[in-house]
């Protein structure tokens, strides 16, 4: 079963109270039902503003960052996904292992806020809650409720989802799920693009790239973006300008994506933070599926494994001669 | 006296390689000592090593309008700081199926293997890649010069 | 009151026939479904969308573009240089589709671009533009522009107002611009047949539930909160990227650059945020504002404060794009009635 808010609530009061963390990272709820908002405590006097339910897509472990230097081990709560990037955080050494304290959450599912409303033809005013109900969701109304198949309104993130359980904490709430049903071939989205013709692909990416408004939301979201001076902020020299013809846009996508190889987990945060609706999991799951073919690495799993682009085999593949 | 009908004039690629120091470079010193024929469609830059080229500067290429971009580097294994083109080798494998995604053709980018003594293979692969990328035409991002 | 020049109907399946003709004479910017849905040039009617409550992006792209050349050089003049604007500039353009909060906006904007000093760049598209709003009568629930004193049916900051009736479209100009228009494309609309503005309070009561929070003497209440710790969790949540501000129809900060290639260039100005981290950073390395909380806090005290405090308004028309695309969910009404209620000092 699933955790439900209560008992992260009174997980969290008896962390304050024990004395195992002075400062918790996790959920609250947002400016309706269908939203949630993170939440920061201090204290436990608090943790009865903490929720846990299908509307918690962010990727919390970014504000890890922002805990460096604070007195005291901050508490954080991790999907899946979300205990992936801290992962990725540990092997980079961006977090001190000891001073985080990890509440695993096992997910089986986000919803997409923009499909459920479509799915079940209502508006945002209608809803009062959204529950987790096995292969289902169980949707409140002021009118009643609804139940609706996940795989219809599901993020497009957990629909390939691998690691639904965390891979690392010190305390998991909620019963372990080891797969998730609907899972199927992840990458079949990118081969059907690797088989279109280059002009297709040109004129597809430029189209969507032409899009974008640079916004840098995708960047400031992600949690394995995490340098103190990004290569895009930089003066000298300066590699894009703030115009947002498509020839920068697609400068700063590519690079990112190339920034990121090797350490993207497919949150998909990025797409979710998105204004403009540009399919931006599409090309970190590419470099993710190259990564996976060419060097036999998946992100995110094991914190002793070298980041791929950082280390070499000298029977490495040749294509080059 | 203006002409002002246009000319149709032959499609002429620009070219950038990045020649490292140690091998590439002395390999195109050595094609130009020896008389070797070749398009000059190809502007060499000169880094120390190839594994110095980080993937912004081929993208950065690319978007500015230039037709192809290249890296010539050591052979695997006789790198001048030892590891720099097997650095340089995953990195390439990863940025060409990277941009052949997104509709840059695999041709545009590549990465070679050329040593001091190969003057003969540098100007034939400059003679290759200039012919590939001419066939190909214009790089269709970018949209001004 | 809408001082109300000129009204006519049109028949819902001539529309597409109009906008195919305003297509034709006017550089035309209308909603367009693609991704979502934005404003963008159309060539014919057919490409507009009318299944939409507000674009994503606001049009003020259209008056204070996003990249916009400012002039170009060159070392000789065959290649153009000096600072003549290019043909866009001189185009006439139509935005059908404003919304009645993103019409005031710009009223807003003209107190920047038209105030103490005159930006020959906006105001020469400002002056070339016919505004053609369409009225809000099933509003987002992000929405709160009565907040502000707008009416989502009324069509006071537009030349022409299109209000769907039911059957048929209320066509009302209230300026000369927007009358000439419809004298202009005459053929195409009719007389009214006396039942409209009962069709119209009809369709008004889906306004009935809208958000409209108190925002009296909010500048005065937003002064004691610049020290203090009501910013800090707000800060925290805050990703530091430029949605809030880009998405926003009354931000106009920019940026100047030049540009320059091997025989000239040119100078373009575009759009930056306040909330990126080096947008008050010095060339000393110093930073008035060094963290997100700063950033948000001036972003809050800019709109409800500082603006106020220059220009008589509040710089918000309540249009709750911040609200519906920021990926952290900050949300500006919560704010507002923090600050009006005096939660905020008690924090």
């Amino acid at each position: 079963m699933k955790a439900t808010s209560e008992e992260v609530q009174t997980s969290v009061k008896k962390l304050f109270e024990d004395g195992s963390i002075g400062h918790f990272i996790g959920y609250e709820t947002g400016s309706d039902s269908l939203h949630v908002t993170p939440c920061f405590l201090k204290s436990g006097q608090a943790a009865s503003r903490l929720v846990w339910n299908p509307l918690c897509a962010n990727n919390l472990s970014k504000y890890l960052l922002d805990f460096k230097n604070v007195e005291g081990k901050v508490g954080i709560m991790v999907k899946g996904c979300d205990s992936r990037s801290v992962v990725e955080l540990l092997k980079e050494n961006q977090i001190d292992r000891d001073k985080v304290f990890i509440v695993g959450v096992p997910c089986s599912g986000i919803v997409d806020r923009e499909k459920l409303l479509e799915v079940l033809g209502i508006s945002p005013a209608e809803v009062v809650a959204v529950e987790d109900d096995g292969d289902a969701f169980l949707v409140t109304l002021k009118g009643g409720t609804q139940r609706v198949d996940k795989e219809k309104v599901l993020r497009g993130e957990c629909l390939v989802c691998k690691y639904p359980t965390p891979l690392v904490y010190d305390v998991l709430l909620g019963e372990a799920v080891s797969s998730l049903p609907w899972v199927g071939d992840d990458y079949s989205l990118i081969k059907e693009q690797e088989a279109l013709s280059s002009e297709e692909k040109a004129l597809h990416w430029n189209r969507e790239l032409s899009q974008c408004i640079r916004c840098y939301a995708c960047r400031n979201i992600c949690p394995v973006c995490t340098c103190p001076e990004c290569i895009f902020d930089k003066k000298a020299p300066r590699w894009i300008t703030k115009a947002n013809d498509v020839s920068e846009n697609l400068v700063y996508h590519l690079v990112r994506a190339f920034h990121v190889a090797g350490r993207c987990i497919d949150c998909g945060e990025c797409e979710r933070a998105c204004p403009m609706n540009i399919p931006l999991r599409s090309l970190n799951k590419k470099v993710e599926k190259d990564l996976l073919e060419l060097f036999d690495y998946t992100a995110g799993i094991d914190v002793e494994q070298q980041p791929p682009l950082t280390t070499y085999q000298v029977g490495d593949l040749d294509e080059f001669l | 006296m203006q002409d002002s009908k246009e000319v149709q004039t032959e499609f002429k690629p620009k070219i950038l390689a990045f020649c490292c120091n140690w091998c590439a470079y002395a390999g195109a010193d050595l094609a130009g000592v020896s008389r070797f024929q070749m398009p000059t469609d190809v502007r060499v830059i000169r880094v120390m090593c190839s594994g110095r080229v980080p993937p912004e500067l081929i993208i950065r290429a690319l978007a500015n309008g230039l037709d192809g971009v290249m890296i010539l580097g050591c052979h695997p294994g006789e790198c001048h700081y030892s590891e720099g083109n097997y650095l340089t080798r995953r990195r390439a494998h990863v940025l060409k199926r990277l941009l052949s995604y997104i509709g840059i053709e695999p041709e545009r980018f590549q990465l070679r293997w050329v040593s001091a003594a190969e003057g003969a293979k540098f100007s034939a692969v400059v003679k290759e890649t200039t012919d590939k990328i001419t066939a190909l035409g214009p790089n269709r991002w970018v949209d001004k010069r | 009151m809408v001082r109300q020049t000129k009204s006519r109907i049109i028949e819902k399946n001539r529309l597409t026939e109009l906008l195919d003709k305003l297509a034709q004479d006017y550089y035309l910017i209308a909603p367009v479904r693609d991704n979502n849905v934005s404003f963008r040039r159309v060539g014919s009617g057919s490409e507009v969308t009318l299944d939409y409550i507000n674009p994503v992006l606001s049009p003020k792209n259209a008056f204070f573009p996003q990249t916009e050349t400012l002039f170009r050089f060159s070392r000789d003049d065959s290649r153009g240089s000096g600072t003549e604007p290019g043909a866009e500039a001189d185009r006439e353009q139509v935005i059908f589709g404003i919304r009645p909060c993103d019409a005031r906006s710009l009223r807003l904007m003209d107190m920047v671009f038209n105030g103490q000093y005159k930006d020959s760049y906006y105001l020469n598209r400002r002056e070339k533009t016919t505004l053609i709003g369409l009225a809000c009568f099933d509003p987002a629930e992000t929405c709160f522009c009565p907040t502000f004193g707008i009416d989502p049916a009324s069509g006071e900051d537009v030349d022409i107002l299109f209000s769907d009736i039911g059957d048929r479209y209320l066509v009302e100009a209230s300026t000369e611009k927007g009358a000439a228009l419809l004298d202009r494309f005459a053929k195409f609309f009719a007389e009214l047949r006396g039942d409209e503005e009962q069709l119209r309070e009809a369709r008004k009561a889906g306004l009935a539930g809208m958000k409209k929070l108190d925002v009296k003497a909010i500048a005065d209440k937003m002064a004691p909160l610049y020290e203090g710790d009501y910013w800090e969790s707000i800060g925290m949540k805050c990703l530091g990227c430029g949605i809030c501000t880009y998405l926003c129809p009354t931000c106009h900060c920019f940026d100047i650059a030049d540009v320059s290639l091997d025989e000239g260039g040119e100078r373009f100005r575009c759009w930056d945020s306040c909330m990126f981290p080096e947008f008050t950073l010095m060339a000393s390395g110093e930073n008035p504002r060094p963290n997100r909380k700063a950033r948000i806090q001036q972003r809050f005290f800019h709109k409800f404060k500082y603006f106020h405090d220059r220009n008589g308004e509040l710089a918000c028309v309540g249009c709750g794009r911040c609200l519906r695309y920021c990926p952290v969910n900050i949300d500006i009404t919560q704010i507002i009635e923090d600050v009006t209620s005096g939660k905020a000092g008690n924090e």
